[in-house]
Formats: C-alpha cells, structure tokens, sequence
C-alpha cells in the first residue's frame, strides 16, 4: 500500500511541467512581517475572511479568540464541499506557518504563474501542479514563466521566484500593494499558528531580567560562603 | 531568632528525631557530606539533571491534566493547551525543551565520568545505576514523542517499533506485542502515554534516589581522581573535602540560575531550536497513509540511529545499535589503568578521548542527515572508532605511561 501510494506520489512529483531540481534551487523569499503589528494582523484576517475561507479552514484559530485579540469577526465560516476538485481537500491552515515557515508562504502566494495545461489555469513554482486555483490573480495580475532568465540563476545556483516569473497583465494591485497585502496575510498566519507568540516574548524579557538579577545575588553569595574554603587552606 | 524560639525550634526537631531519622538524613547527605573542594564546571551538570528531571515532573502534571490520549483528539489537545490553557504554551516548551536539555545535561554528566574516572573502582556501581537511568530516559523520551500525534511522532513510532520484526522467528509476534495493534494505532498511543507518565518516571525516580545512596556512600570523585578520604585530619574530615551544604548548594545555586537563563532563552525565544527539538513535520497530524520523505529521530538518538543505518543488514545494524548502547555498561571493567583522572592518564587515553568525541558527534550529525555515499562511509568509520576507543581501552590504559598522581587535590 505504502509502496503504491509512494510511486503514485513520484509520478505526480515527476510529471510536474517544471523541472523538479530547478525549483529546489528556489530560494525563499523573507516575509517582511513584524508579529506584534496587530494591524496587519487584521489586515491579512479580513483578507483571509475574504478570499481563503471559502476553501480553507483553521480549526485551532478559534474566532472568538480572534475576535478578543484584535477585535474583528471572521463571519465567512468554510464551505464544506464533500467532493473537491481532483479529490484534494485544501489544507487546514492554523498550523501552516509552524509547518512551512513564513517565507515559503510568502513565496508560494508570489509564485503563481500561468500554465494552460492546468485545469485551474494555473501552476506554482513551489508546487508544482498545485490544486489551488489562481484565486490571487486578480490582485497581483497574470505572471509568465520566462526560461531564459533561468541560466542566470543556475550560474549562481539561486534561483529566486522573480528570476523565473514575469508580470505580463497587472491586477487590481500594484506589485507594491500586493506585496504588502501578501505580507499582512502572511502575519496573520503566523498569529494563528501561535496565537501566545506576543504574550511568549512579552514574558520572556521579563524572566530573563529576573534571572539575570537573580545570578548578581547568587554570584556574591557564592563569593561570600567560598571566602573561608579558600582562608582555610 | 529568639533563643525561646531556637529551644521550641530544637524541641521540635528532638520529637521528630526519636521517630524518623531527619538530622541524620541531613547530615549524610548534606550538611556532613564531604565533597572534594575541586569541582569544576563538569560538576554542574549532575545537580541540572536532577533540576530538569524536577521540571518535567512538574510541568508535565499540569500537562496531562488538559491532555488527550486519543488517536482521534491528542493533535487537538495538544493545540488546545498551546492556545486555550492559560500559560499552556509556557509549560508545553518548558517539556519540549526539557526533554532536549534533559539529554544535554545528561551527555554531559556522562563525559565528565569519562573524562575523570569515575566510573572506576569503587565507583562501579554508580555508573551501572546511572546507565540504567540514561536507557530508561531514552524510552521516556521516546515515548513521550509519540503523544502530540503529529507524523514524526506516528512514523517515528512505527520505524522504532518495528526493529523488533528483526529479530528472528519471534520478530513479527513481539511486533505486534509491542504496538498492541497489527499497526501503530491509537492502542499504541494509549499505552505509550501510560509508560511515559507513569511506569517509567517511577522507575526513574526511584533509580536517581539509588544513584545518590550509591554515590553518598562511596564519595564522590574529583578532577584529579584522588580519593579524599584517604587524608582526614583527627575528627576523620576530609582534608580538601568541604561540606555539600553550604557550599556546593549555594555554587550549584549559581550554575542553575545560568542554566535556567540558557532554558529560558529557548523556551521564549527559539523553542523550535530550528527543527531540532521540534520537528516542523510534528504539526502535521498523525497520517497513516502518507509517509513523510524523511524520518528521523529527534538529536539526541541521531548517533545510534547512525550506527543503524550505516550497517547494509537490518539485524546486524540492531545489534551493533545495540551495543553501543550495551557497551557503556561495562565501561568500568574495559579501564585498567592505574589512574582514573583523563589529567594523569597518558597519551593514548587523550587521544581515544577526542576521537570518542568527534565519533559520537560525527555519529550524531549524520544520523539526522539524508543518507549519500560520502555519508555513509564516514558512519562507518566512526561506527569503528566509537567501538574501538571502548574496544581497545583495556589495551591502551595499560599499555600507556601514567603521571605519577599528586599527594592533595591541585587547585
């Protein structure tokens, strides 16, 4: 069974319409997100709400708890269809970024380009063949897989997705906007990741200062007991 | 206090006295125990062990408390605790970072008797009684890896379990014994949480408590490897041996404090420690049917898994995991020199040392790399050194010219 599901995977993997090798090269590009902007944490939960949720779900965000941290509702619960395009469920979100990291989010929503021989229309560089849909595209506009650029990349054995990718047809967003709405999404994944991560650093200074106060009064007090060992010999 | 108070305080301390040896309990193990004035940095790490031990007790009570041991609901729980728990996160890491530090401290712990000796005569059973505990911790550790239900923890459990299948004619039945199921399931995940919350931490509690009778009734060794005992002046103390309490607690006070600083470092701050004491794969759900492309042990089994891997059989790689495990027992009975200290032992127990080092470390990184060619013939070389440097002691320790051994302790 294993065995079986293994060598489907690889077909799958190995028919993909890019070479599989070139896009490990794909180096990642870093998420400008700051996780205590609780703003753009809003921002990328009202774009979640608006355009991921159809699909998506975050079992382990829980709204009210959205809704006490930074004060919005989430009203557009997940449409559950039972039977999926090409039988692939999209995934769970809550734990994505723990998973995959900020930056491979932030590079696989940049990395959409289009490809005819996809039933969505559309192909990803970071998986290749992917089942979601080009549903950004309407914001960040058409991209175009451009090969040519691609010898440049491989001289130097960094590829990143802008070398490969090419905007032909702008969306509703400048690249700029896009970005930053990319960036404000990607925010709000690592909150619902770790909704504590705040509340986690917020302590930590406060338990470090206290050790290190705590280690001055040890230290003298180490000092002051080990005066006789030393009156001793 | 006042002296009313001190004569109360004395007239308390008599009733309980006549009724449970509490004094002499304190004195024995505190107050009269006469530690070498030696001790260096090595020393700290056996007070840590017992520290983080304390801590992963603690924390995981409070653990188990919001915690489901369910096929079904453990990934969810283990959120719920993350997210809901007031603080649940906060004693989650303190576990998750327990259990890496735990085997930091430990490795450590062990070094310091490789490096001085302290394993040597009268001190074997000491070192017996702390490999039991370390094997023990191996099994804790494993099992409490199972219980969040991510994928590392089910094909982490399924790739463990099933080196039992190679042993032969009985393999598959205790197999099947092991998981409680034709698959690890959910009654696998049952009866590990039991084992990690409370068959094993009684053993483990019960073994450090031996460990410390043993260790107190023999005395504890030195940088040097002289005994202490053998210069007492006329009361029968130790001449260079001080009193554990004050003195080593309020040292030790000072190593911990240092220690809960580099604990709280990655409890608030890195406590994935880049993958390494929590796996990204970890928070994908528990999947019987997709395997991830890599798996492998968390850190601190990645030398053994090495020594596995780079053996082409599936048996013989058990057994030679095994004994690398096994032959550490016998640690004390492979030293046959003179000397126990690594400072006047001569220069091919300096050598073996390194090379024992740079084995298990070499071991460790590739045990959790991706298996190439280049890879696997550097396993198989330190699979050789770290036997030999155990192999070859009881030829090297004698064969080599030791430093004569200094009267008191140096420093």
């Amino acid at each position: 069974m294993m065995r079986y599901l293994l060598v489907v995977l690889f077909f799958l993997c190995s028919s993909a319409a890019w070479p599989q090798n070139s896009v490990e090269n794909l180096v990642l590009a870093t998420a400008p997100i700051d996780q205590s902007d609780m703003n753009s944490i809003k921002r990328g939960a009202t774009f979640f709400a608006a355009n991921c949720m159809a699909c998506h779900t975050l079992v382990y965000l829980r709204y009210d708890k959205v809704a006490q941290d930074a004060g919005i509702t989430l009203d557009k619960m997940p449409i559950n269809v039972s039977n999926w395009p090409f039988g692939i469920k999209p995934p769970d979100l809550s734990l994505e970024a723990s998973i995959r990291g900020v930056d491979w989010i932030y590079t696989y929503l940049h990395s959409f380009y289009q490809d005819s021989s996809r039933p969505t229309g559309v192909n990803n560089l970071l998986i290749p063949n992917t089942a979601m849909s080009g549903i950004l595209a309407p914001y960040q506009g058409d991209q175009v897989l451009v090969t040519n650029k691609v010898s440049l990349g491989i001289l130097y054995n960094d590829t990143n997705w802008y070398d490969l990718l090419v905007l032909t047809k702008q969306g509703s967003m400048t690249p700029e906007q896009f970005d930053a709405t990319m960036a404000d999404l990607v925010n709000f994944l690592a909150y619902a990741a770790e909704p504590f991560h705040e509340e986690q650093r917020h302590l930590g200074w406060w338990v470090l200062g206290f050790l290190a106060v705590l280690f001055v009064l040890m230290y003298f007090l180490k000092k002051e007991y080990w005066k006789d060992v030393k009156k001793n010999k | 206090m006042t002296e009313k108070a001190i004569s109360q305080k004395n007239r308390l301390m008599q009733w309980v006295d006549k009724r449970y040896p509490l004094t002499e309990f304190w004195q024995k193990h505190l107050s009269k125990y006469y530690a070498p004035r030696n001790f260096n940095f090595w020393y700290f790490f056996g007070s840590f062990s017992l520290l983080v031990f304390v801590m992963q007790i603690a924390t995981g009570i409070w653990l188990v408390m919001e915690y489901t041991p369910t096929a079904n609901d453990s990934f969810a729980s283990v959120q719920h605790i993350m997210r809901e728990v007031r603080y649940g996160w906060l004693l989650r890491f303190m576990h998750t970072t327990g259990a890496s530090a735990f085997f930091v401290v430990v490795y450590l712990h062990m070094y310091r008797g490789l490096m001085y000796g302290s394993y040597q005569k009268p001190r074997e059973l000491v070192w017996l009684i702390g490999m039991v505990i370390y094997f023990l911790l191996l099994i804790e550790a494993f099992t409490g890896y199972v219980l969040p239900w991510g994928q590392m923890s089910y094909w982490g459990a399924a790739v463990i379990t099933s080196f039992a299948s190679a042993i032969p004619y009985l393999g598959e039945q205790i197999l099947i014994w092991l998981r409680g199921d034709f698959n690890v399931s959910g009654v696998t995940l049952h009866r590990f949480f039991s084992l990690h919350v409370i068959a094993i931490p009684l053993f483990l509690a019960a073994l450090v408590f031996v460990h410390l009778v043993a260790l107190h009734h023999v005395g504890s060794n030195n940088p040097d490897g002289i005994e202490i005992k053998d210069k007492k002046d006329k009361e029968g103390v130790p001449l260079d041996g001080i009193p554990f309490h004050p003195y080593y607690t309020v040292k030790d006070l000072v190593g911990v404090v240092v220690f809960l600083f580099v604990f709280s470092v990655i409890v608030f701050f890195i406590p994935m420690m880049g993958g390494y004491f929590l796996e990204h794969d970890n928070f994908v759900p528990a999947n019987p049917m997709v395997t991830p492309l890599e798996i492998s042990p968390v850190w601190y089994m990645t030398p053994f898994y090495a020594i596995l891997r780079a053996i082409p059989n599936k048996l013989m790689g058990l057994m030679a995991m095994a004994s690398a495990i096994a032959i550490m027992f016998v640690l004390p009975w492979l030293d046959r020199s003179r000397v126990r200290s690594i400072r006047y032992k001569g220069i091919l127990s300096k050598i073996a040392i390194v090379v024992f080092v740079i084995s298990f470390i070499g071991l460790g990184y590739l045990g959790s790399e991706p298996v190439s060619t280049v890879r696997t013939l550097l396993a198989r070389i330190f699979t050789i050194t770290y036997f030999a440097f155990f192999l070859l002691m009881p030829i090297y320790t004698l064969m080599e010219k030791t430093k004569p051994l200094p009267e008191r302790v140096t420093e």
